[in-house]
């Protein structure tokens, strides 16, 4: 019975991924010869790895835009959802029209960002401008390029995390929230004891967009390149360059294990924060 | 000797067998004689090929009208455009799978070709075969830099020029004339650009325009983002100040070399180049270190700068706009050593995975594409096409007399500029080297440092020498 799916599995997951492991202990290039040529390093692709400073420069960059992503987009998509679960008249209007951004392809969003922080005739840099708030190119520097596409990925998948929580606060019992009013719970008393004790779908949210956090691409891709100065130069961004720039594919696997360990690494983090709450079994 | 020796000699292969499609076409040349070579350009009718090319204007012309072709060979050719990055992704893949998928390439010198040279047909197999037509009027109708350039690795001939983008001095004629006096006082020369200009006075030119004007925000923009358009516009500081990426780094740039030798991006006068570039950096408008050369053609069309370098295929925007007949364009200006225009045209290419007919097939698209006919179609065509790689389009009577007064070919207001620019002496080129990704990347990524992280140019270049050193030894890095 569970042949084919066994043999679906095999083919589609872990052949490859042997494939990459192999890939990872070979000079695998395109480079010279007539085709793709390799030959047996053993583990130097991976103690170059651990001694390259451009490795460590991008999970660097890697974890302060995690932190700062992930973090705006969970404390935002709350906020968000709190306020339309409140909203009585056209909370569906409001919910569509917050939801919009993540249904736009990444490449655009860098694209769209990218137009409206242009320095000749972008929106947001003219307002920035003219309000006396920021009057520098905003790309052309490394912190407020990094804050720009931090924010062009929390404008992106707010939404996500948004839906999500709303979904969990959907499933309150509105009774249990009309006691605690009557008991004399304050608003604030109300969302610590009762809501967010409930709604355990943003831990959940948190999961989803912690692995999309870790191959974020597009957005810096189309917006700054990884610079200026290599300020925004996350990790998959080299894993890129040095798969299909350089065309060094042993080293370029070699990357991609070690981000698939770190993602397997959070996901159990956040699994065993699931489980611990008894919310998986 | 072989009639195709013989045509190949006398310059008269296109009369003879090349091109019978002229008449179909209305190019209007008046070649003839076109009957003789009906059936060499039949032979492969029916079939269909694949030609995959970076998203430029030559091939957005060529793709518009692709009926000649077809009618000439009965060949159906599809065209994929994309961006340079994705395509260099796409072909590498393509030859790494051995598939042929697609069977001619647009063969970007240092993205394409170098890293893959050895995937591409040797054009010269078909030259000398006597059942397919020859290159109309020869190759050595080709400006014979870009012949190099575009076309060779080594000895051998793997594409043939298509484009031609090249980087000169583009600058606001009407805001120069208008303060032309004013500025000569000031400056105490003629800022006028000129073949006695000077980097130097580029810079104080571009301070003037800063400091004394209101017609535009800035004197000078350049292409500065982190990007491949930031180690162009570098080089052509860098090669005038007589610094260059290898020792022989003019000749790498020309043939090609698999060992290039060791970096010399240390030397005093790549150091003294770094510093200029910055220095100008300063005071170009703030935008420039995140604009590529999309980015400047839009800000310079905008009004945004007096002037700057840019790829003279821009101008073919800019010249139906609101600054047509206002854009003067120079040779860039020169350093101690020289002037260099960084040259950035592309050769189209065979892939050798194709089976054999399909690569005859696509030998027929490249001669096609290629001639002159093909090139004064590109000139003229609405979509906007490229500047001719062939010395006798430029001969052409009518695109003679379109330069002055301009009409329907705007990229030809550019030709005294760009003919200038692709002298020997003049030309600038970069290494053709099978790691140029891995290099450039570290390049553009080293003076991206220098010019908004706060790295001392002495540090950048002998930083990004030690990083290419080991680049070209093939050792693998995450820049």
């Amino acid at each position: 019975m569970m042949l084919p799916a066994l043999v679906i599995l095999t083919a589609i997951s872990i052949l490859p991924l042997f494939y990459i492991i192999w890939m990872s202990l070979n000079n695998l290039t395109l480079l010279g010869g007539t085709g793709i040529s390799s030959h047996w390093t053993g583990l130097g692709n991976w103690g170059l790895m651990f001694t390259d400073p451009g490795v460590w420069a991008g999970w660097l960059a890697m974890v302060i835009y995690f932190i700062a992503t992930v973090g705006l987009e969970i404390i935002l998509g709350l906020v968000a959802a709190l306020v339309i679960h409140e909203v009585v008249w056209g909370k569906n209007l409001a919910l569509s029209l917050i939801l919009i951004p993540m249904f736009i392809a990444p490449v655009i969003v860098g694209l769209l960002g990218r137009f409206l922080v242009n320095p000749t005739y972008g929106l947001y840099a003219w307002v920035l401008r003219e309000s006396g708030i920021y009057g520098g190119n905003i790309l052309g520097g490394s912190v407020s390029a990094f804050v720009a596409v931090v924010l062009m990925d929390v404008w992106e998948w707010t939404p996500l995390v948004a839906l999500i929580t709303l979904a969990g606060l959907v499933s309150i019992q509105p009774q249990i929230l009309e006691a605690a009013k009557v008991d004399g719970a304050s608003y604030l008393e109300r969302l610590r004891h009762i809501v967010l004790p409930s709604i355990a779908g943003i831990i959940v949210a948190l999961l989803i967009r912690s692995m999309d956090a870790l191959r974020y691409f597009d957005i810096i891709w189309q917006a700054t390149n990884g610079g200026p100065a290599n300020a925004t130069k996350i990790i998959p961004l080299r894993l890129y360059e040095s798969a299909f720039r350089f065309f060094h594919l042993g080293y370029a696997a070699t990357i991609g294990l070690l981000m698939l360990a770190v993602s397997i690494l959070v996901a159990n983090l956040f699994t065993g924060i699931l489980r611990q709450r008894g919310l998986l079994r | 000797m072989t009639r195709r020796g013989f045509l190949r000699i006398t310059g008269a292969g296109l009369a003879g067998a090349s091109l019978p499609w002229l008449a179909g076409c209305g190019g209007g040349s008046g070649s003839s004689g076109a009957s003789a070579g009906g059936r060499e350009w039949k032979r492969f009718s029916g079939m269909t090929i694949n030609f995959i090319s970076e998203n430029t204007a030559p091939t957005s012309a060529i793709a518009a009208n692709l009926t000649p072709f077809k009618k000439l060979t009965g060949i159906s050719v599809t065209i994929q455009q994309l961006e340079l990055t994705s395509l260099a992704q796409r072909v590498a893949l393509d030859f790494g799978s051995h598939s042929g998928e697609y069977q001619v390439i647009y063969a970007d010198p240092y993205q394409v070709m170098a890293p893959l040279h050895d995937r591409f047909t040797d054009l010269k197999e078909f030259m000398e075969d006597s059942s397919l037509p020859s290159v109309p009027k020869g190759t050595g109708d080709f400006i014979p830099t870009q012949l190099d350039a575009a076309g060779h690795f080594g000895d051998r001939l793997l594409a043939l020029p298509y484009d031609a983008p090249t980087m000169i001095w583009c600058y606001r004629k009407d805001l120069f004339e208008k303060y032309h006096n004013r500025m000569q006082e000031d400056l105490g020369f003629d800022p006028i650009p000129s073949d006695s200009s000077t980097w130097e006075q580029y810079y104080r030119i571009a301070k003037w325009f800063n400091d004394n004007q209101d017609d535009v925000p800035y004197g000078a923009g350049h292409q500065a983002k982190q990007h491949d358009a930031l180690m162009c516009d570098f080089s052509n500081v860098l090669w005038a100040y007589g610094g260059d990426y290898f020792e022989k780094g003019q000749k790498v740039g020309k043939l090609g070399t698999t060992d290039p030798g060791p970096s010399t991006l240390d030397s005093p006068e790549a150091i003294e180049a770094a510093k200029l570039y910055k220095k100008l950096i300063e005071i170009a408008h703030p935008g420039s270190t995140s604009w590529d050369w999309n980015d400047l053609g839009e800000a310079f069309g905008a009004e945004e700068c007096a002037m700057c370098p840019e790829w003279h295929e821009f101008a073919a925007a800019w010249e139906v706009g609101s600054l047509k007949g206002n854009i003067g364009y120079a040779r860039l200006p020169k350093g101690p050593a020289r002037s260099a225009n960084h040259y950035g045209g592309t050769g189209i290419a065979v892939n050798r995975y194709a089976s054999e007919d399909q690569q005859k097939a696509a030998w027929l698209f490249v001669v096609w594409a290629t001639s002159p006919e093909a090139q004064l179609m590109d000139l003229k065509s609405s979509v906007g096409g490229g500047t001719p790689t062939r010395t006798s389009v430029y001969q052409m009577p009518e695109v003679k007399h379109n330069k002055n007064p301009l009409t329907n070919m705007p990229n030809i207001v550019t030709a005294p500029a760009v003919l200038e620019a692709w002298e020997p002496q003049n030309i600038g080129l970069r290494p053709k080297i099978p790691s140029w990704n891995q290099c450039d990347t570290i390049i553009y990524s080293q003076v991206s440092q220098m010019l908004t992280a706060g790295k001392n140019p002495e540090d950048a270049m002998r930083d990004a020498k030690i990083e290419i050193d080991q680049a070209v030894k093939g050792v693998p890095s995450a820049i």
